[in-house]
């Protein structure tokens, strides 16, 4: 039996992560996204909802960083965070009887 | 300049103590009223409703009496306060429906006044402690002042009710005492541990002098601390005749079944889901004039059975700015999204629902500040990115659930947009006044619907915003608009709602001008985070034009409708300023929307149009962000739509060559 993570991924028994998509494998519990196709862009390229650029207010680099499904490209995360920090988002649901 | 350790300041780092160990420090210095389990077990479920029903109302009515009376607009048309009812030991029984973020820690400063107070200079009938200490409780940084009264029966402490609204002024470097040039809380106002300002149902007005001497605004502070007392009366008039009707012991037994019940629902609901951590991070960037940095806060969640883990590890030192909060601050960042996706169905009793949870947190970080660390703008600096932190992690949990799903909701505008405006008003009195307009957030998007457009803060659910009239008439301004905004809400399969702007200009005071403190920040990076592929929410945006023609405009019967109609220099403002506004200078404020849900490729065409047609997306954002072709008049062109979306779909992830599963 598998149960959902969110909108985009299931995770099966076995605590494998797929696309609820398109069934393909995208992680494993302990890192759903282990397999995500990651891409960062400027932060402006997330669309006319970033007003103005970041280097006006800080010296750190910022940027937009997405993460998709590797088969099917559905966005499955998307931040605007500074460039020099790992993505923290990450969600690990308890494999069932582990 | 570094944070230097002040000595003795460990008095004042409160914690939440549990019953047990309250009953032990006050010892024989005060009888507390209590009941026995028997009684609890005893109630009738209907006398149970109805004393319950009651004291949600009373909360209700507290908040009522403290707008009547309140002068402030804060208060009387954007709902900035808070009123709880707490048990004998200040655990809460029933929490307000204003802004739970201020009353989220009243029980810690009742508390901490109970164990500390006691013995001396005592705590009796008619007395009430005026609280605005961070490190306390009572509020989120020290413009929230609490006014928490005992109620007495039969000559025991029956139990506390409490009011907390923001005080426009009191005090410190800057106008409103926001300083955004501040590096420690000696910039800011004098943080206040509770004291007895009523005593035996009389002001002290030895202690009200200490009190209001510090304000740029007495008069109003000294209104509002009135409100509360009003507020607080009322709460004990009929809290008084509850228990006259059906005894204190029912009373208390309804109480004490109120906190349980809360804990064993939310329980119950936590055992329903599965069991799992969740991680996230939410930024703050600058945390003073002049500073460039990004700051984090960390969370881990993790729910095992019927309870949650909040740690916070990993956050971020204090820094010397005003945006750290303390341990109340954090609480307050914690317990209103718990209350609102959590607890929709469930008693907003915080003494049960607080038993459910762990806090893991190390002292010295920004969401958990020692003295003397700047915490001036706590409630929407690093409280609020908490509260945002949360929000990602608990909505996270609740999508893995078909049913509890539909009570997520991302991230909510991000921040508070901060404008303040100071000076001499219309009638040639000294103001100060914090710009409620961004109480029109946009709320974040749903599992299954979008957010609201500027429905305002997930955890003010009676926020308001003023009518511009009101600040107009109340403020030497004139707005040329307010007004939602294009794209300001995170892009998703479902929308993040969106945000608005206001735009106005000294008008009509004596000195011809106003000061203006900015605080507002997610302008180098959006604070409203996205779910499931939702976008973040837009970034806030702040301009000031310097030497306009808006004079000239009147004159010749035109009013603006966009920056670009305006002449002048334009400034494009950091997230900390202070500055005075000349009677020729126009300012522009835009504030957040809320984040989206669902991959935006993935969202209706038909509603993209829709929401090009209500300006709530620009075409250019339905064709960049949403792949959506319209045509002339707004229709989609679903076959061009197809093409593009599959166009983007590659782009956007870097592999323009690669066949996409059908």
């Amino acid at each position: 039996m598998s149960v959902f993570i969110d909108e985009n991924l299931e995770q099966d028994d076995a605590g494998l992560v797929s696309c609820r998509h398109c069934s393909a494998r995208v992680g494993v519990a302990a890192d759903p996204l282990r397999d995500a196709r990651v891409r960062e862009s400027a932060p402006r390229t997330a669309g006319p909802s970033v007003r103005a650029e970041a280097s006006n207010f800080t010296d750190r680099e910022v940027v937009f960083r997405q993460a998709f499904c590797p088969e099917c490209l559905t966005l499955l995360q998307a931040e605007i965070v500074p460039a020099d920090e790992p993505s923290f988002r990450i969600r690990s649901l308890k494999l069932v009887g582990a | 300049m570094p944070v230097i350790p002040v000595a003795g300041a460990e008095r004042f780092a409160n914690l939440p103590a549990s019953p047990e160990e309250t009953r032990r420090i006050v010892g024989d210095s005060l009888r507390l009223h209590d009941v026995d389990q028997a009684t609890v077990d005893a109630l009738d479920p209907l006398t149970y409703e109805v004393i319950r029903h009651r004291l949600t109302s009373i909360t209700e009515e507290m908040g009522e009496a403290l707008k009547r009376m309140s002068g402030s607009v804060v208060v009387t048309d954007c709902n900035d306060f808070d009123a709880a009812i707490m048990d004998e030991v200040g655990d809460v029984v029933q929490v307000g429906l204003y802004n739970t973020e201020l009353a989220a820690s009243l029980d810690m400063a009742a508390n901490w006044t109970l164990r500390e107070r006691c013995a001396r200079p005592g705590i009796g009938p008619g007395d009430m402690f005026l609280c605005n200490d961070p490190w306390v409780g009572g509020g989120l940084h020290q413009n929230d002042v609490s006014l928490f009264a005992p109620l007495f029966v039969d000559g025991e402490l029956f139990c506390w009710t409490g009011a907390v609204a923001h005080q426009v002024d009191l005090g410190g470097v800057s106008p409103g005492s926001w300083s955004v040039g501040g590096s420690d809380v000696f910039w800011e106002s004098l943080p206040t541990p509770p004291v007895k300002i009523v005593e035996g149902g009389e002001i002290r007005t030895d202690i009200e002098d200490v009190w209001l001497r510090r304000s740029r605004v007495p008069k109003l502070v000294a209104l509002d601390l009135r409100a509360k007392i009003g507020a607080n009366n009322v709460a004990h008039e009929r809290l008084r005749a509850l228990c006259e009707k059906y005894g204190a012991g029912t009373v208390k037994a309804v109480m004490r079944r109120t906190m349980d019940d809360a804990e064993s629902r939310l329980r119950a609901k936590l055992r329903e889901l599965p069991d799992g951590s969740w991680t996230s991070v939410a930024h703050q960037d600058s945390a003073r004039s002049g500073d460039r940095g990004i700051y984090k806060i960390v969370l881990k969640l993790t729910k095992d059975g019927d309870r949650l883990v909040f740690d916070f590890t990993g956050t971020d030192a204090q820094v010397d700015g005003l945006i750290n909060c303390t341990f109340a601050g954090l609480r307050g960042g914690i317990m209103p999204v718990v209350l609102t996706m959590l607890c929709g169905d469930i008693p907003w009793a915080c003494g049960g629902i607080y038993r459910c949870i762990e806090i893991i947190s190390e002292s010295g970080t920004i969401n958990n500040a020692t003295f003397p660390a700047g915490v001036g703008k706590a409630s929407v600096a690093s409280a609020w990115a908490t509260m945002n932190v949360t929000t990602e992690c608990l909505a996270g949990m609740l999508d893995t659930h078909p049913e509890h799903r539909k009570r997520l909701m991302s991230v909510c505008c991000g921040t508070w947009d901060f404008a303040l405006l100071a000076g001499v008003d219309q009638r040639g009195l000294g103001f100060v006044t914090m710009l409620c307009d961004s109480m029109a957030g946009g709320l974040g998007a749903r599992s299954d619907s979008d957010g609201v457009d500027t429905g305002g803060l997930a955890p003010i659910p009676m926020g308001r915003v003023a009518d511009v009239e009101m600040n107009e008439f109340a403020f030497p301004m004139l707005y040329l608009w307010r007004r939602e905004e294009a794209d300001s809400g995170g892009p998703g399969r479902f929308r993040g709602g969106v945000g608005a702007s206001s735009c106005f200009l000294p008008y009509d005071s004596p000195l011809g001008g106003v000061h203006l403190v900015v605080s507002a920040p997610g302008k180098a990076l959006p604070l409203a985070n996205g779910l499931s592929g939702g976008l973040p929410a837009g970034t806030q945006h702040d301009v000031l034009l310097r030497g306009t023609d808006i004079a000239a405009q009147f004159a010749a019967g035109r009013i603006p409708g966009s920056l670009a109609e305006l002449s002048g220099s334009t400034d494009l403002l950091p997230a900390h300023h202070e500055t005075d506004l000349g009677p020729d200078d126009v300012y522009y404020t835009h504030w957040q929307g809320g984040g989206g849900y669902g991959d935006p490729l993935l969202r209706d065409p038909v509603a993209v149009a829709a929401d090009v047609v209500a300006h709530k997306v620009s075409p250019r954002g339905a064709e960049e962000v949403y792949g959506v072709v319209l045509d002339a008049d707004y229709a989609t062109d679903l076959d061009a739509t197809t093409t593009l979306r599959a166009a983007l779909r590659r782009s956007r992830a870097g592999v323009d060559d690669k066949e996409i599963p059908a």
